[in-house]
């Protein structure tokens, strides 16, 4: 952001017409592999530093198996048709649940975050988990889809949601982007869910574009900038940042809407391009708090990995 | 509202938003209240941005004024920086050199911000009162129109041309302004006319 008085401007991309796709599914390899770069480089030095390792782990065991997994089975032509004409998502999420390639993809998962070094609680829900029944599975897999988490019950419940995130982002790694089209506020074109935050692009050909993640699949769809994304109110948005002198300025901020009293943060991958739309919104969980406590704002975004908040 | 958003706040009104959390419930429970308590040595920093449309040209581009300072809670709000609206289906994001130097216009010494007249014979502007400058303004063009007004033409038909007297408008007008403005410059029989000041 230009500093009053200094003669700095952003530089302007020349001859490049901004026309930002309205959805870019995600390529699962690269999205797992990038975020725990990301979550491995906050960590030192981090208040939240041995939580942030954690989910590294976690994030790297997504990683290697969305390289070693089957391609997985797409919704056919038919009923893609269906969804595109009705304004539907083109995945179900409610077809996770029972879906025997994603108890598949949560076994293996379980498998491998076994391997990371973690503190017993999580330890002891991991081992809940990896030998529950598979109809405990997909109770756990509706709850995550649904986002009805229970509040008492949240530690296997994460492994499951990034199990199911694994897997969804595979399933939506196969939609052709090209076919989605927008289905409500605050929902995602490829399965449905909530946003996790919101990111500024620097890609060429959308560079300053907002776009939408998906706390479930991890597609982006482009959100209109200084708009709720939660009930779609341009009256009242302002912008609220943790005055923190160590933080790059404007990195990241929260969108809050007056209207509906929740917030969604957007972060300017455009000047940080390594900013994670997940990472980030952990690490800059003091951002949520002073938001909670000050200004009595709540979250829009959803992310498992700051259930509770 | 979507569905997410008014069922999260029956949760919360429910208290399910505060039995738990994921990071308590993981075994980092000791960081995460570390993390609490350490917050308070930060504060939060609010900023808006605007939509707008730029002041210069007829083209009428969209763009984004970022500005520090809450006016509704009593604070001096400042514009720290203006960029292009990538959303605006005009420009896109893009603006001309003198748009991408709008905020050097803002924050400019020299910026006019009141009436001023340089009086005939005089070397140097002063600084007038609005309604000095309106009645003033009023006068001139009401001498000048009396005077110059052309009635009729050569053939004897009614005319009512106003020649001597032009009418420069703002190009960052509404539709309904630029109407208005139109009805009155014409009425009054000026000729010489642009609503939409060219680059």
């Amino acid at each position: 952001m230009a500093q009053l008085g200094s003669p700095g401007h952003d530089a302007v991309p020349i001859g490049e017409v901004v026309a930002p796709p309205f959805a870019k599914t995600p390529d699962p390899s690269a999205l797992f592999r990038d975020r725990s770069a990301r979550l491995r480089d906050l960590a030192p030095g981090h208040r939240l530093g041995a939580y942030l390792t954690f989910l590294a782990g976690l994030t790297e065991v997504q990683a290697a198996l969305a390289e070693d997994l089957p391609p997985p089975d797409l919704p056919d032509a038919e009923a893609l048709a269906r969804s595109r004409a009705h304004g539907m998502p083109a995945l179900d999420r409610e077809r996770f649940p029972h879906d025997p390639a994603c108890r598949d993809t949560l076994r293996r998962f379980f498998a491998g975050a076994s391997a990371i070094e973690m503190p017993a609680e999580s330890r002891q829900a991991l081992s809940a988990i990896a030998s529950a029944d598979d109809e405990t599975l997909a109770w756990m897999v509706q709850n995550v889809v649904r986002d009805s988490i229970p509040a008492h019950d949240a530690a296997p419940h994460v492994f499951v949601a990034a199990g199911t995130a694994l897997h969804a982002a595979r399933c939506a790694s196969a939609v052709d982007a090209s076919w989605l089209v927008p289905v409500g506020e605050g929902a995602c074109p490829a399965c449905g869910s909530a946003p996790v935050s919101s990111v500024i692009v620097g890609w060429e050909g959308a560079h300053g574009a907002r776009f939408c993640v998906c706390s479930l699949c991890g597609t982006l769809w482009n959100a209109v900038r200084i708009r709720c994304t939660a009930c779609g109110s341009t009256k009242g948005i302002s912008y609220q940042e943790l005055d923190d002198p160590e933080a790059a300025e404007g990195a990241v901020k929260a969108e809050c809407c007056s209207e509906c009293r929740t917030y969604l943060k957007v972060m300017q991958q455009a000047k940080h391009p390594a900013l994670d739309p997940v990472a980030d919104d952990v690490a800059t969980l003091a951002l949520d708090r002073l938001l909670a406590e000050d200004e009595d704002l709540r979250r829009s975004g959803r992310n498992p990995y700051l259930l509770g908040y | 509202m979507n569905m997410e958003l008014s069922r999260r706040a029956f949760m919360r009104g429910a208290g399910a938003g505060l039995a738990g959390t994921a990071m308590g419930a993981l075994g980092f429970g000791d960081i995460e209240a570390a993390h609490a308590s350490s917050i308070r040595a930060y504060k939060l920093l609010g900023t808006t941005e605007t939509r707008n449309t730029c002041t210069y040209c007829s083209v009428a581009c969209g763009i984004i004024t970022y500005a520090k300072g809450d006016l509704a809670k009593g604070e001096k709000a400042t514009i720290i920086h203006i960029e292009g609206d990538v959303d605006h289906p005009t420009n896109r994001g893009t603006l001309c050199p003198k748009g991408a130097a709008l905020l050097d216009y803002v924050h400019s010494e020299t910026r006019l911000t009141q009436p001023k007249v340089r009086k005939p014979g005089s070397d140097r502007f002063e600084t007038v009162s609005w309604d000095y400058a309106l009645d003033r303004i009023a006068r001139l063009m009401k001498d000048d129109r009396d005077r110059n007004l052309v009635e009729k033409n050569n053939d004897g038909v009614t005319v009512n041309r106003w020649t001597t007297t032009g009418f420069l408008a703002a190009s960052a007008t509404t539709n309904e302004t630029a109407w208005l403005t139109y009805k009155v410059v014409r009425s009054a029989g000026m000729v010489v006319f642009d609503n939409q000041a060219r680059v």
